[in-house]
Order: structure tokens, then sequence, then C-alpha cells
């Protein structure tokens, strides 16, 4: 469905793995600009993994990963983001004892001084918890809170893509309808989302394709309101999987 | 984008910088400036230490191995090879450096215990070397005639004069270190402390500035081994031992993470217990003994009761003194 030129993300016959385990088996997967698109399926499966050989975390052994149209593959994870790929990492990965302020400081450690303060702005618009809390260490902020400032410090490299890795983990329902709605917005911003869930649900409510791995290769995609009407992912993921993983 | 320093750092830092280097005019007694002088000697360590350990997390155990690299090549260059002393240092410095880069490389790939395993290996290995490379080093023995700092005809042969050298380079590392903590490199090796994967993921090339900081720390403990070797007059491989790699840790630990001034205070404290007699005056030779004898002792509980009490070390006692000071900011 997209030539190259239209894609903000190809990824083609992607393997990758960690020494001799291999853990990803000939990925295709496609994001074209503005589309929010969610990799859903059990632990284990890879989604991960999938998310790391993109940012360069995770070499890949054969394959390829472009974006924009330009080739990215094997490139280093700090080139990426210089490229426009922001990753949210899975468990937020944030810098504890250091405050709001400066965590979002470092999101934008690939961009000028000057950018900083109108870029903070924007994150603390689109999260305004966050402007409250600006001189607090992240460690004492509240999981939901954590996980807004990961998405706000990944927002602070001005990305043209974001990677979110499991963004709802261990968080209550009202705070995850808040990050979900923030992700909207970003969208509508222009900005291209693939999306790691574990919630697949959830993940489908909001976007416009999903992807479904097993055992990591890619064992079905399409229009998320499709994925969320087939009988087999309404057994597997959406009703056996509330319940515990694989 | 960094704000000014703090008015209060400034009248701190100007007041124990007038404190340090008036010494040597209120005093004449050469053991007191001795003991300072090694103190100074260890403050440089430490500044390379409190940006390894304390702002980019890396720990490691072989330290002890750049101060003694330091120490016998610009010797051995001022002595064999008849080099003016700023060359011998010039040595000292390419040749540390050079070991901190190589020492950089596992830390690409370990963590925690195994990087300190991977440097403390690194540290022994360079003891062995000291021992056994007698032409250079010596041997057992040692280098003694060690000749006095020089910078062209002028020579530091007093204990005055080797203390203010001392404490100059010790204020520049110090003054070079506060710019490198405040700037965003600083910042950069902070977020590599607080979670590699998330200074991954903002950009920051870790590789790099783990690099970097071993290179700075390296070569600093190289230094201040090229100023120790020519103001004592004489090296030999005890002075460069495991037991050295530990008390640098135990001052960096004390002296806390994210802090310069906390490791400097710990520096100061833990180089003096052994020379207690110099600052406690009527300190009778027995209690003096005693406190010598069980040196390691009170090294190793220190590092224990700092971990388990006060795991924020001294700087986070100055961070709770004066909240929003500059310093770790």
């Amino acid at each position: 469905m997209s030539s190259e030129s239209s894609a903000a993300l190809e990824i083609s016959g992607l393997s990758a793995g960690y020494g001799r385990v291999e853990v990803l088996r000939d990925i295709d997967l496609t994001v074209a600009r503005g589309e929010m698109v969610t990799l859903i399926g059990a632990n284990g499966a890879g989604k991960s993994t999938l998310l790391k050989a993109v940012v360069g975390l995770v070499a890949p052994s054969a394959g390829s990963v472009r974006l924009f149209g330009a080739d990215v593959t094997r490139m280093s994870p700090e080139r990426a983001v210089r490229e426009g790929l922001a990753l949210v990492p899975e468990g937020r990965m944030l810098f504890g004892p250091m405050s709001v302020e400066e965590n979002l400081r470092l999101g934008a450690h690939t961009r000028s001084a000057e950018e900083f303060s109108a870029e903070r702005d924007r994150v603390f618009e689109l999260f305004p918890v966050l402007s409250e809390r600006r001189g607090q260490s992240a460690a004492t902020l509240s999981g939901g809170e954590q996980q807004m400032l990961a998405v706000g410090r990944a927002l602070m490299a001005q990305p043209r893509m974001l990677l979110l890795d499991e963004p709802s983990l261990g968080l209550a329902p009202r705070i995850i309808a808040e990050i979900f709605a923030a992700l909207e917005t970003l969208r509508s911003r222009g900005i291209t989302i693939l999306l790691v869930e574990q919630d697949a649900r959830l993940a489908l409510k909001h976007a416009d394709r999903g992807y479904v791995m097993r055992t990591g290769s890619i064992a079905l995609h399409g229009a998320a309101d499709e994925l969320l009407a087939n009988d087999d992912i309404r057994l597997i993921y959406l009703g056996a999987w509330r319940g515990e993983g694989e | 984008m960094l704000g000014r320093p703090d008015i209060r750092l400034v009248v701190i830092v100007a007041v124990a910088l007038v404190a340090v280097f008036a010494l040597p005019m209120l005093t004449s007694e050469r053991y007191l400036l001795r003991v300072f002088t090694f103190v100074g000697v260890n403050v440089i360590i430490i500044t390379g230490m409190a940006l390894l350990f304390g702002y980019a997390g890396q720990v490691s155990l072989g330290h002890a191995a750049f101060y003694g690299i330091g120490a016998y090549a610009s010797a051995f260059a001022v002595i064999n090879l008849g080099w003016p002393w700023p060359a011998g240092v010039a040595l000292a410095i390419v040749l540390t450096a050079a070991g901190g880069f190589l020492l950089a490389l596992p830390s690409l790939r370990l963590k925690g215990h195994y990087l300190a395993m991977a440097t403390l290996g690194f540290g022994e290995i360079m003891k062995v070397a000291f021992v056994e490379a007698r032409p250079v080093t010596g041997g057992p023995d040692g280098l003694s005639g060690i000749p006095y700092p020089a910078i062209g005809p002028f020579e530091f042969d007093t204990a005055g004069l080797a203390y203010w050298l001392v404490w100059g380079v010790a204020a520049v590392a110090l003054l070079l270190a506060y710019n490198v903590v405040r700037s965003r490199a600083g910042r950069a090796m902070r977020a590599l402390h607080g979670s590699e994967l998330g200074a991954t993921a903002c950009g920051i090339d870790i590789t790099g500035i783990k690099v970097r900081v071993f290179v700075i720390s390296a070569s600093l403990a190289g230094l201040a081994g090229a100023l120790y070797a020519h103001v004592v007059g004489f090296v030999s491989p005890s002075t460069f031992s495991l037991h050295v790699s530990v008390l640098l840790v135990a001052m960096a630990v004390l002296g806390g993470t994210g802090s310069l001034a906390g490791p400097v205070i710990a520096t100061v404290l833990l180089t003096l217990i052994p020379y207690s007699d110099a600052v406690i005056p009527g300190l009778s030779r027995s209690a003096l003994e005693t406190i010598q004898e069980w040196q390691e002792d009170i090294y190793g509980l220190t590092i224990i009761a700092v971990m388990l009490f006060v795991p924020g070390g001294i700087g986070s006692l100055i961070r709770r003194m004066a909240p929003g000071r500059g310093e770790a900011r």
C-alpha cells in the first residue's frame, strides 16, 4: 500500500536477535506518514526487540529499516534520534534523581539550547501536571506522571516518528485514557506513531492499523477495526489474553 | 542556559582558596605542609574519580594503577632520559590517557560489579608490572633520588613551594571539572548514571561519554602521580596498590554522587586519618599507631556506614544544608 516516499517507517525482511538466539524472523512492517500503528502480541513475541532493532539498540542480522525514505539500518541510536526517531522505552527509564525539567532538558540533548523553552512549554501544554511538578525529582512522581514525563522527554527531541513501548503498563484506566488522548493529539500534529501494547483492545481502539506478532514473526495485520472484529484475535488476544500472558 | 554561580558558592570557594594557599605562610612546619601536599595530590585524583564515579556512575578499582603509571613515567623520563619535568608530566598524561581509553573498552560492555572486577584486574596486572619491569620501575625497591619538580630553572624545592604547586594544579583541575559538570556533557554524564537506556533514547552518545570520562579521570590520576613522584622523591609499587584504589573508592563514596565539593571534603578527611598527629596537637604516639593500624578497617567501615546511613554521601548533606545550590544542578 505504500510507496517508499509515503512511508514514515518501512521495515522489510528484518531478522535480529541476541547472540545466537534469533528473536525476530523476516519482519515486514510499514507505517505511513501520520498514521498510528500498533504492534500487539503476547509476552516474549519479540515486540520490544523489534522496537530496539528499529532504533539501533539491537543489530539486525538481515533486512532493512527505512525512515522517511532514508536507510537507517544499523544506525546508532543517537543518530536515529537526530534523524527524527524517538523511543519511549519500556519501564520509562527516567533519570530518577533529576528534576522533571532536567529530564526534559536531557530529552532535548540533540537540540540547540535556544529551542528548549518553546518545546518544553509544548510538553507542559500537553501534560499540564508536569508543569506543576517541574522542580520535583522524577523518582517522586506517580506512575502516570512518570509515563507522561517519559513521553514528554521523547518529544523534546522533536521527533517526526514516536515509538512507544508499553505506555499503559501498570497504570490506572483514567491515566491510560489521558495518555492515549495525548497520543491522539500528537497524531493530529502530524507525528507518526508506532505503539507496542499488551492491552490489545485499548491499542486497537486508538490505532489506525495493527500488526500481531507471534514468536518473532508477524502473524497477521490489518485495519484496527477489522482486527478488533476478528474472531481469532478476540479469542487469543482480547479474551484469554486479559487474564495472563502465555 | 546555566545561570550564574550562586553567590554563596563563590564566597565559600574564595575563602577556601585563600585558606588553602595561605597555609605555607602561616606555618613553617614541614610535616604539616607535607601532609597537606598529599591531600592536594589525592584531591587531583579524586576530581577525576568524582567525574567517573559520582557523575557518570562508572566504578573503577584500578585507578591506583594510573597514579603509578604517571609517577613512574615522569620519574623515568626525568632520571633516565634527562627530560625536563614538564615533559615528564606530559608523558605521564599521554600514557595514562591511553590507558584510560583501554580501560574504557570493558566499560562499554560491563556494568556494576563486573566492571569493578575488570578494573580490579587491570590494577593488579599493573601492580605486577611495576614490580617486574625493573629497568623502568626499579622493581620492588622502587626509584629513589627523583629530582624536585622544576619548570625551566625554577625548582619547587621547599615544602611550601611543593605545596603551592600541587594545590595550584588541584585548583585548576577542580575548576575544569566544575565547568564540565555544569555543561551539557556533565548533564549527559549524570543521565548515564540514571539510566543508560534512557540516555540512549535521548540521543546521548553513551560510548563517547564513557570513553571521555575514563580518559579524563585516568589522566588526572597520572598527573597526580607525576607530581607525587617528584615532590616525595621516591616511588615504590606499594604506593600504587589495590589499597590505594580502595581508598579512592572510599573517598568517592563518602563524598557522594553528583558532587565535587563532597568528594574533596571526603578526601581531606580520609587522607588525614593516618596523619592525625599533624592536625590534632598532642595526639599520643600510641593513639596514632592504633589509628594507623586500623586504617584499612576505618576505610572499610566508612564505606559500609555511608552506604547504610547516608547513601548520598557528604554531597547530599551539602545539598540538604544549602538547597538550590549551583553545583549539582
